[in-house]
């Protein structure tokens, strides 16, 4: 939507190469509906390599502390690569490129037709990251949120804190048992929905490529509808290269959709799951 | 009527227009087609009416899917991309995008692709009669398709016989031929085109490339094989602009790796008339929009009056 020179506020470091960052930018925290995202760049100077910005979902508005009003965005931030190597180590002051907020967010139980009184949130480690703006939304529209979160280990369950403030229940997994249930987070949402036969749940996704298709097949086994937030390769992050696309069942002569304007957010129906992006 | 003492005369800025097959351009730069969608997209991000052209993405006359994904990938100073033509078809195109894109004072190219010669020649008749057009951009190099159909950049031939043909196709439109880099000497392909009645020409088009997964051992691109582009093949690109420039008169259109004022400055002094921004468009989008106000201050600062002065002015060693 914007695109601003934004100032770095701070960097929090989270452990296990995850880093909460928080970046000045009121007329852009302004725009935020959950699940969309902004195109960073990593570096100060536009022309400096890495080149091309990269996706970060908007975890959190960032708010003034004596006004409440929107005064930035938070982004968490896994480091994996040489993009977010630079970003994690930028210092408080630091001047980037930032744009957005881009992308098609979440669909809201008050824009569907049939009624929704719990949402399965899914998140599989930084795949938190669109969850808590989104379980705010549900709780002002009266939809009970639970989190189905998981990781390889404790130090993957970063930012459990905004989601216990909200009073969320919280059912927790990791694939070596150091916290929650052993395996995988689909697992006890498989268990859940076992339980509870119940047509009025709605699922929300957000993790590696396999745990989101499991997700899905878990929603189609039990006829619910499942939205997931999709990664892919970004060259633009608006809609121009058509090099984020992802393959879909649906869209006659029109085989794939742009992850950045499509998406990020999907419904998991919209999804060839044969073919990953990434 | 009493003069309004703020009036002043204006500022004679320094003229940066130039005129392609007879078409005027307000300023020498264009963006390059793939990297600026269908234009508007942009509009949010820069003025449109700041730059002289818009090369809008490559169009067939039916819709083509593109590539299965990863489509993209970073590489040093550059990307890959194997988007494979993916693209909305010219008929949606002229009642979608054409309109909204004629509420700006900027001229529209429209880049044309196809698998076969026959396939060329019906877009290049359909877009000939649409008003709003300014040029077609014949593309005969885009290396991420994979499915039969001619090489058209493989022999001078037949950069000549699409040439000749697609100018008989669209005898309204003026007829750019954007040229691959992936030959052993462009200037042959360059003469083809410029024999067989192209009125300009396109230099360069991406260069094949490719990336691999170490961990995986998979290619980066299911397509395995991408076009590069970006800052990293500058070098090449204005090498071969420079090259192409002394085989022919029409004139010659730099594009490869430009994000700065200084290298669209590079081309224009190796004999480009203009140039078109790309891969500088996905990390900045008004890059287009600043390399033209750059152009216009260099211009003032360097006392030039016209930016004619500057293209093909490169001088030798003593
Ligand atoms: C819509 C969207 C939202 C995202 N939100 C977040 C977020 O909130 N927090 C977060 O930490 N990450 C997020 N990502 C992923 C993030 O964009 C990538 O991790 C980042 O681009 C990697 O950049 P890099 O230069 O560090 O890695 P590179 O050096 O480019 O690559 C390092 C490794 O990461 C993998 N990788 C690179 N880019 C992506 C990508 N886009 N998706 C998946 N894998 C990738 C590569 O295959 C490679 O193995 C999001 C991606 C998208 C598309
Ligand atoms: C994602 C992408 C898509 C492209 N699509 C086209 C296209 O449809 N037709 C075409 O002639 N060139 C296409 N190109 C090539 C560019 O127009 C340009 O020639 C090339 O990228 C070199 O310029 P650059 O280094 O400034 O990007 C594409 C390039 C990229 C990066
Ligand atoms: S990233 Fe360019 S179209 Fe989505």
């Amino acid at each position: 939507m914007l695109d601003k020179k934004v100032k770095i506020k701070a960097v929090r470091d989270l452990g296990a190469g995850n880093h909460l960052i928080v970046i000045a930018s009121p007329e852009q925290a302004r725009l935020v509906r959950p699940g969309q995202f902004v195109m960073l760049k990593c570096v100060e100077n536009t022309g400096e390599n890495p080149l091309l910005r990269r996706p970060f979902t908007i975890f959190n508005i960032h708010r003034n502390a004596r006004s409440g009003k929107p005064a930035g965005v938070e982004l968490l931030v896994k480091e994996v690569g040489v993009g977010t190597r630079r970003l994690v180590s930028a210092r408080p002051g630091q001047t980037l490129d930032c744009l957005g907020p881009q992308g098609h967010g979440f669909q809201l139980p008050s824009d569907l037709p049939s009624r929704v009184t719990t949402a399965c949130l899914v998140a599989g480690g930084v795949g938190i990251a669109p969850l808590l703006l989104l379980a705010e939304s549900l709780l002002a529209l009266r939809v009970k949120p639970i989190l189905f979160y998981g990781g390889g280990t404790v130090a993957d369950l970063v930012l459990r804190e905004p989601f216990e403030r909200l009073g969320i229940d919280i059912i927790t997994s990791t694939e070596d048992g150091s916290h929650g249930e052993r395996g995988l987070v689909t697992e006890p949402l498989a268990q859940f929905l076992r339980i509870h036969p119940r047509k009025d749940i709605r699922l929300y996704a957000c993790g590696p490529w396999g745990m989101m298709r499991a997700v899905h097949e878990l929603a189609v086994g039990h006829d619910l509808q499942c939205e997931v937030s999709l990664e892919a390769r970004m060259g633009c992050g608006l809609g121009a290269c058509l090099g984020c696309v992802v393959a879909s069942p649906a869209a006659e002569g029109r085989p794939y959709l742009r992850v950045c304007q499509d998406g990020p957010v999907m419904n998991s129906r919209l999804v060839r799951w044969d073919i990953e992006p990434v | 009527m009493k003069p309004n003492p703020n009036d002043r005369a204006p500022l004679k800025g320094p003229r940066l227009g130039v005129e392609i097959a007879g078409v005027h351009f307000k300023n020498p730069v264009m963006t390059a087609s793939g990297t600026f969608g269908y234009g508007l997209e942009f509009a949010r991000y820069m003025d449109l009416n700041a730059i002289g052209g818009i090369v809008v993405k490559g169009l067939s006359m039916k819709p083509i899917p593109g590539n299965p994904p990863p489509r993209v990938y970073e590489t040093a100073s550059g990307m890959l991309n194997a988007i494979g033509w993916q693209n909305i078809g010219a008929a949606e195109f002229v009642e979608e995008k054409l309109p909204g894109l004629r509420d700006y004072d900027t001229n529209v190219i429209v880049n044309i692709v196809g698998f076969e010669l026959e396939e060329y020649l019906e877009v290049a008749r359909f877009l000939n009669d649409h008003p709003g057009i300014h040029a077609l951009e014949l593309n005969i190099s885009c290396p991420n398709v994979g499915k039969g159909g001619f090489h058209f950049n493989k022999d001078p031939r037949d950069t000549h016989r699409i040439t000749a043909e697609v100018r008989k196709a669209s005898p309204r439109l003026p007829l750019w031929v954007k040229l691959s880099p992936n030959v052993t000497d462009i200037r042959e392909f360059a003469r083809a085109a410029e024999e067989a009645g192209a009125d300009a020409l396109s230099v360069i088009n991406t260069l094949v490339g490719m990336a691999i997964d170490v961990r995986s051992r998979r290619p980066r691109l299911r397509f395995r094989t991408g076009g590069l582009s970006g800052p990293a093949i500058k070098p090449v690109a204005l090498r071969m602009v420079w090259e192409t420039c002394q085989a022919v008169r029409i004139p010659v259109i730099g594009i490869g790796g430009i994000s700065t004022t200084e290298d669209a400055l590079e081309f224009l002094i190796a004999g480009a008339r203009a140039v078109q921004v790309g891969t500088a468009n996905f990390y900045e989008p008004a890059a287009s929009e600043r390399i033209a106000l750059g152009l216009a201050e260099y211009c003032r600062s360097h006392r030039i009056d016209d930016i004619h002065e500057i293209i093909g002015s490169l001088k030798d060693y003593e």
